[in-house]
């Protein structure tokens, strides 16, 4: 089991390295360090001062002294500022985890939950012409693009029935359910309908176990059977999907950040793109992936835990 | 299935209870503070550098000016602000200029901890003439990046001052590393910016420039502490200088969060609030102005004569949807709003409020903005530059008759703006109403004759013998601006030239400006201040970007006659004489077309009927410590406006038990 | 060589493969049973695959009209292009079937012509949405020409030779899964520039992770099988049996994920268009210029719901038939149903 951990870990070590690699291949090979110095100068900055801000934040140097700089930078976390404004780039992670984990989590519990209970009931209902209303419904909604979804939930909730404001956002706790309800619906809404197809057949499978026909047999109620045994024994897929998904509530969720004006890491990540911003963005891709990583593992060590049968080479 | 279903319920309890669209927290409901929405994340609140209109709409508020405009007088004229009077300029006999301002005895800096770090409450000191020398030593200190160094260059020993500060600095490691004043002082400071004892400065300019007061209006040369430029360096968790001013407008920075708000409160240590005795007249509101403003409410007897600010905070969310925050206007919860495209017919009506406007108590105030917006050629480019001669001429004439700026408006800005003819916008020194370019009115047929006597014969390239094919070169690429750029290609191909559209962002655009690899572009410029010479600059034959590279004669545009007219008519007095040479200056333009003029916008402002004393201007004015709101009835109109409307909810749900209960119904009874 | 041409004879190297691809499922009884049932269970939604299919090859297939004036002499119009009259643009809005423009009410040159109205530029709603078809097709299309052979080649090479391969791939499958999509994609475009061929290319690296680790793991079953075993015994060379006897076995797989892959490329294409970099004349890019249109007064909905509905019902029609083909080929679900 030790040697397990270790050689995944280590496995997972290799990955983070490889992934600064394909960063640093992406942003420095392609940046052009005068590109990046007249967005953060400005136009009417003469060649002299462009120069220097190059030399200020070291894009002159040799490429590969750039890349162990990358390296050793980004595996001490040492971030350095944004090249955009001089903001130190942790101060704006920290500023933005917060709102983005404010409307996520709450988006992200409220979809699975309303997606089990969904799936449930068409999985207990299955081959009737609920469960097939239902898996038509939810084709129909994953057909639709998200775009039309944020668009039209704007206009439908926040203009027309004035339920919510439109936009912006306040850490004010008062204030805060008024602002994220509009994102927080439509972003469970909108993923809906792929998870209940998921969880459907995840369930399905399970309902069709040797261990669920005896227990019907011996007289368990439905409902019973259905929470009690087929969600538990579900677990393991359901504990894989949320232990995934968890990197994707730090990143906050671009587009609805964007339309909503919540200034969380998905702002960030925005912003950082149409300004050509190379170091955060480096920056917020590494975090991700590094996220994406660790939770990886989390699940693999989960998955060993939970079910001892199974190992992997 | 019982425990599942109380989670939607609660869930939906919530939501309705969280119910309301206001951004606002109830609390602010009684307070005099106004709301206004931005755009875009300010760049940087240092004066020095600041150069946007938005910058600019937050710090005009906050940093205050030696001068400044009287708030209601057209043509613009200038007051006193910090100074105690509008200087005379003094020619000398060695041909230099001076300008002699005084500042105002007991005024003060904001309190702020940069002045005793260690003292347990922040303090404050008093504004000397030297704070001003400091803050034009900054604009010249490299390091700092002010984008108007080529203005102040007039300033006598300007330039030499920076060498020595980067010769000195350079020289020695531990020079940089004192105290920036001390930096400036022993670099010798300026030589044309004299301090006589603590109140008088002395600017001396190497000639003579009379609309360099218009720049003492601007916050360039607002008074800066060199103090707060000591401590606010970024380091020990301090912010930025940038992030974080020091200064002595009528209110201060309480909150900077860039990202999603900026609060402005009263600023206690204002000269209007410390000497209200002064009578001064930055801060008291004008009691004459424009004719038509006393119709039009700005000049009312609860406000004529009475000390500034009537508000207590200002507010600037950060909105970048502009639909949005047009509708968080019509809502109430900003005060004013520009009125966006989409919205414009319902908004405006027969060039008026429209009635349901007019119902919600709105009054619309409209502006034509001293902005020129144009498509430009590059002048030395081969094919339509200077060096194509004759033809390229009767090409860029041409080109010129095929564009509509009439029907440009009417579809892309519902008729406003007035379609230019010059570069000079009205209320401009040099405007002529009654001046019709000949080139700027659409006539296809004639444009089509002078392509062929340019050798391009129904738009064919002889050399190639396909349409004539040129590159319009866009500074962004999102799709709002691409659909503007494409009409005037539309209008190109119906003459049978084939103008292709390099769609980029504004840094990519910029490099192929540098490169000198573009041909036409679209471009527009706002006054500095009002004067022509601030727009005839822009196609002086010096300022030439190829030949100064960052100047703003992107065109290239170099007429030796043109250039000759513009050094006599720089500094020239408004009158008879300087308008015969501008207008011999704009025949030249006419002919030469390295311009197509397109429109001078027109601002068409909204605001709400609790809003008072506003007047919108084309320039950065600080018209923070004019306007007053009337709390109480924005709260009425407020909650009148946003009822919310619960029945849909409710309807959802019966539909959803509707369609649910048939299924399991017959389920059960099947299986039994 | 003109690009049209070279359009054209895309089109004619299309249509040849799909009549021998057509030729060679008639052999097969596996597949054309597949087919059979296919039809059977969903025949609405591959009529309207086969109309978009139609759609987008009309309007791959371009040439020059000899009768046209100005500028359109030179250049092509497709076969979609040549449905519309010449000159067919008004000034502005107008809405579906109207006489007069929607704002001023001004004349039109082709009055009650324009079924579904006019942009704000004046260009037929129904001609763009048309259009649109061909983008996405294009995009479905060569994105899956990138993706279905790396992830083959790769998914086949590690489950086959395992060893240093198999984790050489795997490695990069974990790299390229770890960065979030959406960043590296505009990671990618906004390094290898804007065109379609790019966007692409970025779509197609983004997208073969997954499907290369499904082709792995089949080929890590169909490798222990006793014909395999034997085929090897008796000397085949590696790529033989790759090719006769591996490759046959995963493409049911191909099939499937070709079919989800498209779906979601195509949603992906249109925020991408969102962003400011997705394919010119998509229909994300019609979204993306009508999204501000829902708030004009009185509102403009022409031009959204003529996009949202033919993105939609391309989208719908290919998930179901993407199900349904799951469903019939898909060894799981057929024990199942057994």
């Amino acid at each position: 089991m030790l040697a397990y951990a270790v050689r995944r870990l280590a496995y997972g070590f290799l990955v983070v390295l490889g992934v600064l690699g394909l960063l640093f291949a992406l942003f420095f090979v392609y940046a052009d360090p005068h590109d990046m110095a007249r967005r953060a100068v400005g136009e009417k900055a003469s060649p002299g001062v462009l120069d220097d801000w190059i030399k200020q934040h070291g894009y002159d140097r040799p490429k590969l002294e750039q890349l162990r700089d990358h390296y050793w930078k980004m595996l001490t976390f040492d971030f350095g500022r944004s090249d955009l404004d001089d903001v130190p780039i942790a101060r704006r992670l920290r500023e933005g985890a917060g709102p983005s984990l404010v409307f996520t989590v709450p988006a992200f519990a409220i979809g699975l939950l309303l997606a089990i209970q969904l799936s449930l009931f068409v999985a207990y209902f299955r081959d009737s012409y609920i469960d097939r209303t239902i898996l038509l419904i939810a084709v129909l909604e994953m057909s639709v693009s998200i775009l039309l979804y944020i668009i039209g939930g704007q206009f439908l909730i926040g203009k027309i029935l004035n339920w919510f404001p439109i936009s912006g956002f306040d850490p004010d706790p008062a204030l805060i359910p008024r602002f994220i309800a509009m994102p927080v619906l439509i972003y469970s809404l909108a993923g809906v309908g792929g998870d209940v197809r998921f969880y459907r057949t995840v369930f399905i499978e399970e309902m069709n176990r040797d261990y669920v026909r005896t227990a019907r047999a011996k007289g368990a109620g439905d409902g019973r059977v259905m929470l009690r045994h087929v969600l538990r024994n579900s677990m393991i897929p359901i504990l894989t999907n949320v232990v995934t998904a968890i990197p994707f509530l730090f990143m906050g969720s671009l587009l609805i950040e964007s339309f909503f004006g919540i200034p969380g890491l998905g702002a960030v990540t925005v912003d950082a793109v149409q300004a050509n911003d190379f170091s955060t963005l480096r920056v917020v891709v590494y975090i991700d992936a590094l996220l994406f990583i660790v939770f990886q593992i989390v699940t693999d060590f989960t998955y060993t835990l939970a079910d001892p049968r199974v190992r992997f080479e | 299935m019982r425990r599942g279903r109380w989670l939607p319920a609660m869930s939906a309890a919530l939501a309705i209870a969280a119910c309301s669209n206001s951004p606002y927290p109830s609390s602010d409901d009684g307070i005099k503070v106004r709301y206004i929405p931005l755009g875009e994340a300010p760049k940087t609140l240092d004066p020095a550098v600041s150069y946007s209109a938005l910058d600019h709409a937050i710090i005009a508020n906050v940093y205050d000016t030696l001068l400044e405009y009287h708030y209601l007088e057209r043509p613009y004229t200038l007051i006193p602000g910090l100074a105690e009077a509008v200087p005379e300029a003094q020619r000398r006999a060695d041909g230099r200029v001076a300008y002699h301002f005084r500042v105002r005895p007991g005024m003060r800096f904001e309190r702020d901890p940069c002045f005793a770090p260690d003292a347990p409450e922040p303090t404050d000191r008093e504004i000397v003439a030297s704070d001003f020398a400091f803050a034009l030593m900054r604009i010249a200190d490299p390091t700092v990046i002010s984008p108007v160094v080529a203005t102040f260059s007039k300033v006598v020993g300007f330039e030499e001052f920076a060498k020595r500060l980067v010769a000195r600095r350079d020289a020695d490691p531990n020079f940089a590393a004192q105290h920036i004043d001390r930096q400036y002082a022993a670099a010798g400071g300026i030589d044309g910016l004299i301090v006589h004892g603590r109140y008088e400065l002395e600017v001396v300019l190497r000639e003579p420039y009379p609309q360099l007061l218009y720049w003492f209006a601007m916050p360039f040369t607002a008074p800066v502490p060199w103090e707060a430029i000591a401590y606010y360096d970024g380091d020990g968790g301090r912010p930025f200088f940038k992030e974080h001013p020091v200064a002595s407008g009528p209110f201060r920075l309480a909150r900077y969060e860039k990202h999603s708000r900026i609060v402005l409160e009263r600023n206690p240590n204002w000269y209007g609030a410390l000497h209200p005795e002064w009578r001064a007249p930055g801060a008291i509101y004008p009691s004459d102005g424009e004719p038509g403003d006393a119709e039009k409410g700005l000049l009312q007897p609860e406000y004529v004569g009475r000390p500034l600010p009537f508000l207590d905070r200002i507010e600037f969310r950060l909105d970048k949807e502009d639909i949005a925050s047009f509708n968080k206007f019509l809502q109430g919860y900003y005060d004013a709003s520009g009125i966006i495209q989409e919205s414009f017919d319902r908004a405006v009506q027969n060039g008026g409020l429209s009635p349901a406007m007019a119902a919600r108590g709105m009054s619309l105030a409209k502006s034509v903005e001293p902005a020129i917006f144009y498509i430009g050629f590059n002048m030395k480019d081969p094919v339509v530059g200077a060096s194509g001669g004759d033809r390229a001429r009767k090409l860029r004439q041409a080109m010129s008759l095929a564009v509509d700026a009439v029907e440009f408006k009417r579809i892309f800005n519902n008729g406003r703006d007035v379609p230019a003819m010059s570069p000079i916008p009205p209320g401009i020194f040099g405007y002529d109403e009654s001046y019709t370019n000949p080139y700027r009115k659409l006539d296809p047929d004639r444009a089509r004759a002078l392509l062929a006597e340019a050798g391009y014969p129904g738009g064919i390239d002889p050399k190639t013998r396909r349409p004539l094919h040129l590159t319009f070169d866009a500074g962004s690429p999102d799709t709002r601006s691409r659909l503007r750029y494409e009409f005037f290609i539309d209008e190109w191909r119906g003459i049978g030239i084939d103008v292709e559209l390099a769609a980029q962002n504004y840094n990519a655009f910029q490099e192929k400006v540098r490169r000198g690899a573009y041909q036409i572009y679209m471009w527009g410029w706002i006054a500095d201040y009002p004067d022509p010479e601030n727009f005839l600059f822009l196609l002086w034959g010096p300022n030439a970007n190829a030949v100064n590279p960052g100047a703003p004669n992107t065109s290239n545009f170099a007429d030796p006659r043109f250039d000759a007219l513009f050094l006599a008519m720089k500094n020239m007095p408004n009158g008879p004489e300087r308008m015969q040479i501008i207008a011999e200056m704009r025949a030249i333009l006419e002919r030469e077309r390295p311009w197509i003029e397109l429109l001078h916008s027109e601002s068409y402002a909204l605001y709400h009927g609790w809003l008072h004393n506003v007047k919108p201007a084309g320039l950065s004015l600080p018209t923070g410590k004019y306007g007053d709101v009337d709390p109480e009835l924005r709260r009425e109109r407020r909650e009148q406006w946003n009822r919310p409307i619960v029945w849909p909810a409710w309807a959802l749900v019966a539909a959803f038990a509707l369609v649910v209960t048939p299924g399991i119904v017959t389920f059960f009874r099947e299986r039994q | 060589m003109e690009g049209y041409v070279v359009s054209n004879a895309v089109v004619g190297a299309l249509v040849a493969g799909a009549a021998y691809t057509v030729r060679a499922v008639r052999r097969s009884r596996q597949w054309s049973q597949a087919f059979r049932e296919l039809g059977r269970r969903r025949p609405i939604a591959l009529c309207a695959i086969a109309f978009y299919v139609a759609l987008g090859l009309a309007d791959s297939v371009a040439w020059i009209d000899a009768s046209a004036t100005g500028i359109a002499a030179y250049e092509p119009s497709s076969l979609v292009d040549r449905l519309f009259p010449a000159e067919f643009q008004e000034r502005s809005y107008s809405a579906p079937f109207a006489f007069e423009e929607f704002y001023g009410g001004a004349g039109l040159r082709h009055p009650g012509q324009h079924w579904l109205g006019t942009d704000i530029r004046g260009r037929d709603v129904l001609h763009m949405a048309l259009k649109g078809a061909r983008v996405a097709l294009l995009l479905g299309g060569l994105t899956s020409l990138i993706v279905i052979p790396l992830a083959l080649f790769f998914g086949m090479s590690a489950g086959y030779f395992g060893g240093r391969i198999d984790e050489a791939v795997f490695f990069a499958i974990s790299l390229l899964s770890s960065i979030p999509t959406l960043l590296l994609l505009i990671a990618l475009i906004v390094a290898l520039g804007r065109g379609p061929v790019q966007v692409c290319f970025a779509m197609g690296v983004t997208s073969w992770v997954g499907f290369s680790r499904v082709i792995r793991g089949e080929t890590l079953k169909l490798r222990e099988l006793d014909y395999v075993a034997a085929a090897r015994a008796l000397g085949a060379s590696d790529a033989r049996i790759l090719l006769r006897h591996i490759l046959p076995n995963v493409m049911h797989l191909v099939v499937i994920t070709f079919v989800l892959l498209f779906s979601g490329m195509v949603l992906t294409e249109a925020v991408l268009a969102f962003l400011g970099i997705g394919l010119d004349g998509s229909w994300g890019q019609m979204i993306d210029q009508a999204r501000d249109e829902l708030a004009r007064d009185p509102i403009v909905y022409w031009n959204i719901l003529a996009a949202f509905a033919a993105l939609f019902f391309l989208i719908l029609s290919v998930n179901r038939v993407g199900d349904a083909i799951r469903d019939i080929l898909d060894p799981r679900t057929v024990r199942e149903n057994v």
